[in-house]
């Protein structure tokens, strides 16, 4: 039987009774370590479970998932996932290729980041499309996910930004090699995440300059006084909420990983009266004027 | 004594009209360093006895023991022109009114194929080639090449007919048939350059013309030369004729009847041409006095000739006596600088139609408008185009041209690397250029500054840069070109130290090696052999020596020459090839196909470039090669290292986002033409088409990570459905001999896979020359095998011609290729077998 096991977004504690219960069953338990992580280390889950746990990196879930699955034909097989195994749209292969090989498995749910956004106020079913801002380089700086909050924006929908968190992915030069070299692990902040959000408004507009057809329904997604949410460490007892603009957000700190980021659509005074309590002192109590019902 | 000052020298760089930049370029053995010394010794720098044996610019101990040029070397000279020869330089770009001396750097190259590379170095700092070919031998196959490279680079050239002693005293040929043999190769070498330009291009006339005195004749070993010129002023005041038109009259189909003094343009019973009456004749007739020991007519064709023997060599008869008197009548230096002079272009006039070869910025910058100008007050533009060695061992002088601006000792400048790319902070270093210095053959002076137009070396700027580079003072500037070299390196050796703990000194060695020779590549294979790849057993023999003695300075242990293949594909790939992503959410589907004939040629050429406009390069292999313009249009790009024979192109149709993964892509068949899936070769001559990509939305899930290796494994797959081949280097082989060799010939050849495609014989000799294509894996021990067969007759030059295909299918255990293919994965410690489609290919 293969398990996949969300651990949820706190600490060791919030597993479910269920997760636990097989946890302590299974011949081998994997923790899967690179769409997320949890604010605890490794040894802290093991001290909790009692048991011991294999760290399962992305070579070993995307291209060594075989070898996983082979086990799980015989023996009992957990892969532990922070969040909820569904979460992150990564381990949906995982099961079909359980399927394919007509292995038994099931899934135990917990908290994940897209339901847990929740605490800051903002409703849930107002949402639109979720993003994902990866880390730019220097040649490479995607910005596709700007036209889609610019359509989550028009229909007044949130956005919530899933930031990039690099665990152990191998440098660029070293990826044309077969000897890899692993990057230092780095988590995406919110701060970082406005820079970027920044600076595609800014090259947006060069570029509506440039081209003089775009100029006559020029509008962008959001401006640098947009009203953004970000949160650090949700579900943890560090847990942090800021609401402030996009460019204050852009100088502000909270600290350790991780972070998420919303780009807010229209407010409802429900949700106006809930961000109050995490305003920035310098963002204008004026700043939910631009949103309601605009 | 040297009869100039390095402040004499110094003073003419800044009169850029004056100065002549050039090369001395031909086939090996034709005696171009010889050559050479007649001019040295003009400058006083050895004496005028010992030209001819000195080959002052062969420096290095084994150049002069195997009589062989291996590097090419530079010199500066200044000679000054007498007034009456100022006149024939009518361009007012190629004299400075008021200045009779001229500053001439030359350097002199090898001969020898293998070293063709230096050539390539040494002409993309001359403006000029002094095209030097023994007229016994004619226009040989490294005559070509060199000729062929100098007309590319734009570098104008002039003729010498060397080895008239040889002519002379060994084939003792009839005046009519020497003149023949002058007229083929004059003929030769214009069909040459008509071939690679026309006298509607930017250079104007190239052609070379003996009535105009671009051609010279003479023997650089016995140090005598003349051009028309010498000869018709020698006469002029006889005939009363104006010496221009009497050099028209000297040469081609004039001839002239001595008893009714009339000049006719047809042969008849009594008339003579005027070439063998006026100038063989008489040369003729000292050959003879003097080789038969006629002391008294001798002494009559002196006194006649006004030629005073010096006191130490009245007694000398004989060749010793011809070589005294031929030199003094006509010394070969004063011939030289004339052609020099007056027929090959000042920096000003060459700068003019050379910059938009030699510059890949836009042609209207500083950097371009200086270049143009020849402009000292311009920022600085220095092409960097070889490394030599100084005797600090593991240091060198960085040697090259200031075509903009100025050098100077001290100064802060910009040393961009080949990879520098403008804006970027990749290969560009800001350093102070510790020293400039005068390079003088054998040794180097120092300078304070050199303006533009000249050449020199830098100290202190060889830690910055492998090989060639720009450096520059003006902060857009863009690179000079690189240079595009005739040869490849195809012969490879591993090499290791004999004691296991020198190797840091190998790497450190390997290092200087591939600084010192611009052709040479040191690799570090993955499996951590070292490999160092030449063009030919030659060139990798003299490499090996100078690691050994020079660089490492260690005993080494090398490996038996290796040849490099290409891989390549014979078909369309039989299914379309699919490949996802580790995450599984991106799936690429793509082709291979080989290219037609022709095309990966044109891409080695830069016929086909990725700088090319990509509307134009549609409609070119639209029109020559049957490609879908619109399909052209978008090539990605070429590969490997951005410009290789290997093509990606994109034939989707409305794939969002396909823009954001372009890079990684790119990456991955930069990554997979490198590294083929059959052997980890190059490719050669795919081109892989990709049909169709489906992206995850989310561009975090299609970062490199993820696109780079999925590239690569779809490619491979591609390949491995495509019919895959191999395919090898082949030599385009030129062999002399006399008749009775070529038998031997064809036995060497046939037992090496070699094949003759033509053979004939050398017009007014009994000298045959053999043309055959050899596969290079075969040539190794050829000379010697050729030698030995053919009695020592047979001397063979092989250059590198092209790849091709190596029949049999690697996949196939009984076929050639297969055991190629696992003799190369076994040396790069790859997994024995053939590699796993399955591995590549993935499900839908």
């Amino acid at each position: 039987m293969f398990f996949l096991i969300g651990l949820g977004l706190g600490d060791a504690k919030d597993i479910t009774v269920k997760g636990l219960e097989i946890i302590k069953k299974c011949s081998r338990v994997y923790l899967e370590a690179y769409t997320s992580v949890l604010t605890v280390g490794k040894e802290a889950l093991e001290e909790f479970y009692g048991r011991e746990l294999i760290i399962a990196d992305r070579d070993c879930v995307e291209q060594d998932a075989d070898s996983i699955l082979a086990e799980a034909a015989e023996k009992d097989v957990a892969l532990l996932v922070v969040g909820d195994p569904f979460g992150a749209t990564t381990h949906t292969d995982l099961i079909l290729r359980a399927q394919q090989k007509g292995i038994a498995y099931q899934i135990v749910h917990n908290a994940s980041i897209m339901n847990a956004v929740g605490c800051c106020g903002l409703q849930l079913y107002c949402y639109g499309e979720t993003v994902s801002i990866p880390y730019w380089t220097d040649t490479w700086q995607p910005d596709s996910f700007y036209h889609k909050i610019k359509s989550n924006r028009t229909r007044g929908l949130h956005t919530l930004c899933l930031l990039d968190i690099k665990v152990k992915e191998p440098t660029l030069e070293s990826m044309t090699k077969k000897k890899k070299e692993y990057m230092p692990p780095r988590f995406m902040s919110v701060s970082e995440a406005s820079q970027q959000l920044l600076k595609i408004i800014q090259n947006e507009r060069l570029d509506c300059v440039t081209s003089s057809e775009k100029e006559q329904n020029f509008s962008l997604a959001y401006s640098e006084n947009t009203l953004c949410v970000g949160l650090a460490r949700v579900g943890s007892p560090s847990q942090q909420i800021v609401a402030a603009t996009l460019k204050e957000m852009s100088e502000t700190d909270l600290g350790a990983p991780l972070h998420s980021l919303i780009i807010c659509g229209d407010i409802q005074p429900l949700e106006e009266e809930y961000l109050q309590q995490f305003l920035s002192k310098s963002c204008p109590a004026s700043i939910f004027k631009n949103h309601v019902g605009s | 004594m040297v009869n100039f000052t390095v402040d004499e020298i110094r003073g003419m760089m800044d009169k850029k009209k004056n100065i002549r930049n050039m090369s001395v370029i031909a086939h090996v053995d034709h005696g171009k360093s010889t050559l050479t010394d007649s001019l040295v010794s003009k400058a006083g720098i050895i004496a005028g006895a010992k030209a001819g044996e000195t080959r002052f610019t062969d420096t290095r101990k084994d150049e002069q023991d195997r009589c062989i040029t291996i590097k090419s070397t530079a010199i500066s000279m200044f000679f000054a022109l007498q007034e009456k020869d100022l006149v024939f330089i009518t361009n007012p770009d190629q004299r400075d009114k008021n200045e009779t001396g001229f500053l001439i750097n030359l350097i002199d190259s090898p001969g020898h194929v293998d070293f063709s590379s230096e050539v390539t170095a040494a002409l993309r700092v001359t403006d000029g080639a002094l095209v030097v070919v023994d007229c016994v031998s004619g226009v040989c196959v490294q005559t070509e090449t060199v000729l062929r490279q100098a007309i590319a680079e734009r570098i104008k050239p002039v003729l010498f007919m060397n080895k008239m002693d040889r002519a002379l005293l060994e084939l003792q040929l009839e005046s009519e048939d020497l003149y023949q043999t002058f007229q083929r190769i004059v003929e030769n070498v214009n069909v040459i350059i008509a071939t690679y330009s026309d006298d509607s291009g930017p250079m104007g006339e190239v052609r070379v013309d003996p009535s105009k005195g671009s051609v010279g004749f003479g023997s650089g070993l016995h140090g005598w030369a003349f051009t028309l010129k010498q000869f018709a002023e020698m006469y002029a005041d006889k005939f009363k004729i104006d010496v221009v038109k009497l050099m028209n009259r000297l040469w081609g189909e004039n001839f002239f009847n001595a008893k009714t003094k009339k000049w006719s343009k047809q042969k008849e019973d009594d008339n003579k041409r005027s070439f063998c009456m006026y100038i063989l004749d008489p040369i003729y007739k000292v050959f003879e006095c003097i080789m038969n020991y006629k002391k008294e007519e001798t002494a009559q064709l002196l006194a006649k000739m006004n030629i005073e023997l010096k006191h130490e060599d009245a007694d000398k008869d004989g060749k010793q006596l011809l070589k005294v008197v031929m030199r003094t009548w006509l010394p070969a230096g004063e011939a030289l600088l004339q052609m020099i002079a007056i027929h090959l272009p000042s920096p000003v006039v060459a700068q003019k139609y050379r910059m938009e070869m030699l510059y890949e910025g836009p042609q209207d910058d500083e950097a371009a408008i200086g270049i143009k100008n020849c402009d000292p007050n311009a920022p600085l533009m220095m092409y960097i185009s070889k490394m030599v060695p100084t005797s600090d061992k593991g240091r060198f002088y960085a040697f090259g041209r200031v075509f903009s601006g100025k050098v100077a000792t001290g100064m802060k400048a910009r040393i961009m690397g080949p990879n520098y790319t403008p804006g970027k902070k990749e290969d560009l270093y800001e350093k102070a250029i510790q020293r400039t210095i005068l390079m003088m053959g054998r040794y180097v002076e120092a300078i304070e500054d050199v303006p533009s137009g000249n050449i020199c070396g830098l100290v202190g700027v060889d830690q910055f840069l492998v090989k060639t580079g720009t450096i520059t003072t003006f902060k857009d500037a863009h690179n000079m070109k690189v240079m595009k070299f005739s040869v490849s390196p195809v012969v490879r050796v591993a090499v290791e130290p004999k004691n296991p703990a020198d190797l840091p000194k190998l790497v450190e060695g390997l290092k200087r090696l591939a600084k010192s020779d611009p052709m040479v590549q040191c690799i570090i294979e993955e499996s951590g052999e070292h490999i160092i790849a030449g063009a030919g057993e030659l060139h990798l023999e003299i490499c090996l020596k100078d690691l050994e003695d020079d660089h490492a300075c260690i005993p080494i242990k090398k490996s038996d020459p290796v040849v490099s293949y290409r891989e390549t594909v014979s078909e369309e790939s039989d299914v379309m090839c699919l490949s996802k992503s580790p995450n599984k959410h991106n799936r690429l589907f793509m082709k291979a196909v080989p290219m037609p004939d022709g095309l990966a040629e044109d891409i080695d050429n830069g016929e086909v470039n990725p700088r090319d406009e990509f509307k134009a390069r549609a409609r070119y292999l639209g029109e020559k090669y049957d490609y879908d313009v619109t399909e052209a249009r978008k090539i990605w790009c070429f590969g490997p290292d951005g410009t290789g024979p290997n093509m990606l192109l994109d034939c989707t149709k409305g794939v969002q986002y396909l823009n954001e993964i372009k890079d990684s892509v790119v990456a991955g068949f930069q990554w997979a033409t490198k590294e083929g899936v059959l052997s980890e070769e190059n490719m050669r001559a795919v081109r892989f088409n990709i049909y169709d990509v489906t992206l995850h939305t989310d561009a975090i899930h299609r970062g490199g990570g993820q696109i780079i290796p999925t590239t690569r494994r779809c490619l491979y797959a591609s390949q491995l459905t495509a019919a895959p081949r191999l395919m090898e280097p082949v030599y385009l082989c030129e062999i002399q001999c006399p008749e009775v060799a070529v038998g031997g010939i064809y036995g060497v050849l046939n037992r090496r896979r070699g094949h003759v495609f033509e053979e004939m014989q050398v017009a007014g000799t009994p000298m045959f020359v053999v043309k055959a294509y050899l596969p290079v894996n075969e040539s190794f021990g050829f000379t010697a095998d050729l030698r030995s067969n053919t009695g020592g007759q047979a001397f063979p030059q092989c250059v590198f011609d092209h790849w091709q295909i190596l029949p049999g299918d690697p996949t196939d255990p009984s076929a050639k290729p297969y055991t190629v293919v696992q003799d190369i994965r076994k040396r790069k410690g790859l997994k024995e077998g053939l590699p796993d489609l399955q591995q590549y290919l993935d499900k839908l």
